[in-house]
């Protein structure tokens, strides 16, 4: 082993009923290096890094901190031994201040009453080695989903973490936002702290860590240096296969019309206009806050607005979801899970909740929901044992099938809205999305596509709305598109 | 077996409380007359509670029920009086009575839902203020007392009368009577179940319990299910006000349907509803509606003093809620 391996495991295995989650994994982390772990959704990255946090304990195998085997009963525990996980969902209580986040459960105290000042001081140096801006009063839930990351990263530096886990941190950031991110990186790492880098998004590992570890089906497959190591080498390795082209053919779009939206002004967004043709793949670019979402709710009836939506030649009245989609238009939320599914629910009651109509105007016709849902499930390959199980219960690439499959039912959604369709969805799932995007186009519908993934922008879409602070920036045909020109419009350095 | 004993311990907990109290005082559990009794005791409440799981699936919920109850049936009463004394048939005016009871209680469930709905108020909030409010109103007719029917006997005969049971004997050697209102109870209850699982709008109502947004982004008018829930509740409370005061034959405006918000929230979760929403069980809520009531009947063999009741009842409310949380952890 290694002298230098600040943290290390040895022969880890952990089973959940009879899915094994990961299986005889030794791997180790040295002192001041960016270590990545890349693995599809279901490889054990999650089970691992919980198991390094003290969340749950291994079956077998052991933990090494400093060359000494170690027990963790709690997080609190392995905290103690330097090791710090920030989640993929940030666990920040809203309503408090950043300092009391920061110091919740160990608030520094003078005469038995929290030390808010003491407290308040602590906070804003550790926000300013995290290059926050934030002040230690703002409230958290106030705050948008970057800064509060960096609070997370504050909380984990305050307990002295040599070890700091991070699960998907760029999942929720825009372009900018991860850039600030990987800069901290380097200075923490320079600090001597050791990163353990987990993310989805391949090119951004291999920029960001010095090794990367591949998982995959629970085990262990090999260990690269990240200096030369390319996208499809690491998603080859992931998969166990090679992939081939990541990207479906473009198919080309007709001239007729299916959606205008003109002079569209909504919180968040303001004077958008643009036209979608039938069978036409339609990107928007931008960083995080730059109002995509808004103008995709604005134009399904989620959220109040201003200006002409108009599919076909219906015009929407504002503010109404169900006369947007009885117009034919659906939205695929990027919350997956608070939103687009309510996860309790049997896959094929999520399947079948928007068009219930359809299935009977006094009694369900259950016969019916259930040979719909069998028939999604066979289309979209949703892998599932059965249609009545809760959605819940699948991983996020099945998930995310069922929340577009929602729409699809019936056929009478003309104008499918994707927002961040691959958000925490694994490398093959996401080549059935895209699969999945184009057929559609080609059968005729008009798809917009919002995301912060650029290749998946470039690599399927016909055309690019770039926007920038609420507005439209610009707009690329095929032609013109490239990552250089989106971000320049998106950052707005011309 | 886990799963079955978790969605079916409700009736277990009922048949082995059933099952316990007629092996030892089988006069006051294996009377046909005493059943009956706690049947048709158990009528307005279980109506009530019946529609209160409705509320409570879409992630609602609505204290007012029992004030509502006591102003509904002060109103109905004081109208069939009214027109009895104008000199309007019998018929008539027992009629007008059930229109009133329905018509008021759907209005003021319907009240209930579009201060929640329109007026954005909590559900607490809204109906706290109407469990305060509408029984004053009811006090505000008759000073706080009660009214008296004035039928001859054809309004209090839905209560009082049923179908007449040759083959079972009552003590005093009579026919044993099974009341029309336990049929309108079980009527409710079959309704309410269908509607919940075999409709588009139950359908939608379980979605927006367990997840208000997802519902809205699937395009599901929330508002417009909201607002329906407090209305059929409200309606609920209207047959059981009219069955309640058809019992009685006469409305206590200070006493009718007190503490009916309590009974039917604890009914509702000991049937295995959660109180956030998302699952209507509307069978567990009369086994829920059953089990308190074989437990008064417990109580009262047992001599315990009435005011021991409240102090049983919180208990079993507990128990029930923290076998819930065993349920979802699972």
């Amino acid at each position: 082993m290694a002298s230098d391996s600040v943290l290390a495991v040895r022969d880890i295995s952990k089973t959940f009923g009879a899915v094994t989650a990961v299986s005889g994994v030794s791997l180790d982390f040295r002192q001041g290096e960016v270590h990545g772990i890349v693995g599809e959704n279901g490889a054990g990255k999650s089970t691992l890094m919980k198991i390094l946090a003290g969340v749950q304990k291994p079956d077998v195998g052991e933990i090494l901190v400093d060359g000494k085997v170690v027990q963790f009963a709690g997080v609190r525990e392995a905290l103690r031994h330097g090791i710090a996980l920030i989640h993929q969902e940030l666990n920040l209580v809203d309503d408090l201040t950043v300092a009391e986040n920061v110091f919740l459960g160990r608030e520094p105290t003078r005469a038995l009453l929290v030390d808010r000042g003491r407290q308040r001081e602590a906070t804003a140096r550790l926000l300013t080695q995290v290059n926050s801006r934030v002040s230690p009063d703002d409230r958290v839930g106030d705050l948008p989903l970057a800064q509060r990351q960096l609070i997370e990263i504050a909380k984990a530096i305050s307990f002295d973490s040599n070890v700091i886990i991070m699960d998907e941190p760029t999942a929720v950031l825009g372009r900018q936002e991860a850039e600030a991110l990987f800069a901290l990186i380097a200075d923490l790492k320079s600090q001597g702290k050791s990163i353990i880098y987990i993310s989805h998004l391949l090119p951004e590992v291999i920029q960001v860590c010095d090794r990367i570890s591949v998982l995959r089906d629970g085990r262990f497959v090999e260990t690269m240096p990240a200096a030369g190591a390319t996208p499809a080498q690491l998603a080859n390795a992931m998969v166990g296969r090679e992939l081939g082209d990541f990207y479906p053919a473009k198919q080309t779009w007709e001239s007729e019309q299916l959606l205008e939206v003109a002079d569209l002004t909504t919180s968040g967004a303001e004077n958008i206009s643009f036209l979608l043709r039938k069978g036409e793949i339609l990107g928007i670019a931008g960083l995080v806050g730059a109002g995509r979402t808004e103008v995709c709710e604005a134009i399904a009836g989620l959220r109040p607005r201003t200006g002409t939506v108009r599919v076909g030649n219906q015009t929407l009245s504002p503010g109404s979801p169900t006369a947007a989609l009885s117009a034919g238009i659906g939205y695929v939320s990027e919350d997956r899970k608070g939103k687009g599914l309510i996860l309790d629910m049997a896959i094929q009651s999520n399947i079948t909740l928007p068009h219930l109509d359809a299935y009977g105007r006094v009694f369900l016709n259950r016969g019916k929901e259930l040979a719909s849902a069998e028939e999604w499930r066979e289309k979209l390959s949703i892998k599932a044992a059965d249609v009545s199980l809760p959605v819940g219960s699948l991983s996020g690439g099945n998930q995310q099938k069922v929340s577009i499959a929602k729409w699809l039912d019936t056929n009478t959604v003309r104008v499918l809205l994707l927002d961040e369709p691959t958000r925490g969805v694994d490398i093959g799932a996401k080549r059935e999305i895209y699969d999945l995007i184009v057929h559609l186009a080609s059968q005729g519908l008009g798809c917009v596509v919002v995301s912060s993934e650029m290749p998946e922008l470039l690599g399927i879409c016909h055309r690019i709305l770039v926007m920038r602070d609420h507005r439209l920036a610009g707009e690329l045909s095929q032609s013109e598109m490239s990552e250089q020109r989106v971000m320049a419009l998106a950052a707005g350095v011309l | 077996m886990n799963q079955f004993l978790n969605k079916y311990a409700p009736v277990l907990a009922l048949v082995i409380l059933f099952a316990i109290g007629a092996i030892w005082k089988p006069d006051l559990f294996l009377q046909a007359e005493v059943l009956r009794n706690m049947l048709n005791q158990s009528v307005p409440i279980g109506i009530v509670a019946v529609g209160m799981t409705l509320v409570i699936a879409a992630g609602g919920i609505d204290l007012s029920v029992g004030s509502m109850l006591a102003m509904t049936g002060v109103f109905a009463l004081t109208a069939m009086n009214k027109a009895i004394g104008g000199g309007q048939n019998e018929q008539t005016a027992v009629f007008l009575a059930l229109a009133v009871s329905l018509g008021l209680g759907s209005l003021a469930g319907m009240f209930n839902g579009l201060l929640v709905t329109t007026g954005r108020l909590a559900p607490f909030i809204a109906t706290l203020a109407g469990l305060v409010a509408y029984r004053s109103i009811g006090q505000a007719q008759v000073d706080s007392g009660e009214v008296r029917s004035m039928s001859a006997n054809l309004f209090s005969r839905f209560g009082q009368d049923g179908i007449h049971l040759d083959f079972i004997r009552t003590q005093s050697g009579q026919a044993l009577i099974f009341n029309w209102s336990i049929f309108v109870l079980i009527a409710v209850t079959v309704g309410f179940d269908i509607l919940i699982r075999r409709t588009p709008f139950g359908r939608r109502l379980i979605a927006v319990g367990a997840n208000e947004a997802a519902a809205r982004y699937g395009a599901i008018s929330v508002n417009r299910i909201r607002l329906a829930s407090y209305t059929l509740l409200g309606t609920c409370v209207g047959i059981a006000a009219y069955v309640n005061a058809s019992r009685m034959n006469s409305v206590s405006s200070s006493t009718a349907g007190q503490y009916y918000e309590l009974d039917a929230i604890a009914a509702v979760v000991i049937g295995g509803t959660p109180l956030r929403g998302g699952v209507g069980r509307v069978w567990g809520t009369i086994t829920g509606v059953l089990l308190l009531a074989v437990i008064n009947n417990f109580l009262i063999a047992t001599n315990v003093s009435t005011y021991w009741q409240g102090a049983v009842k919180g208990g079993i409310i507990l128990f029930a809620v923290l076998l819930q949380r065993g349920r979802s952890d699972n």
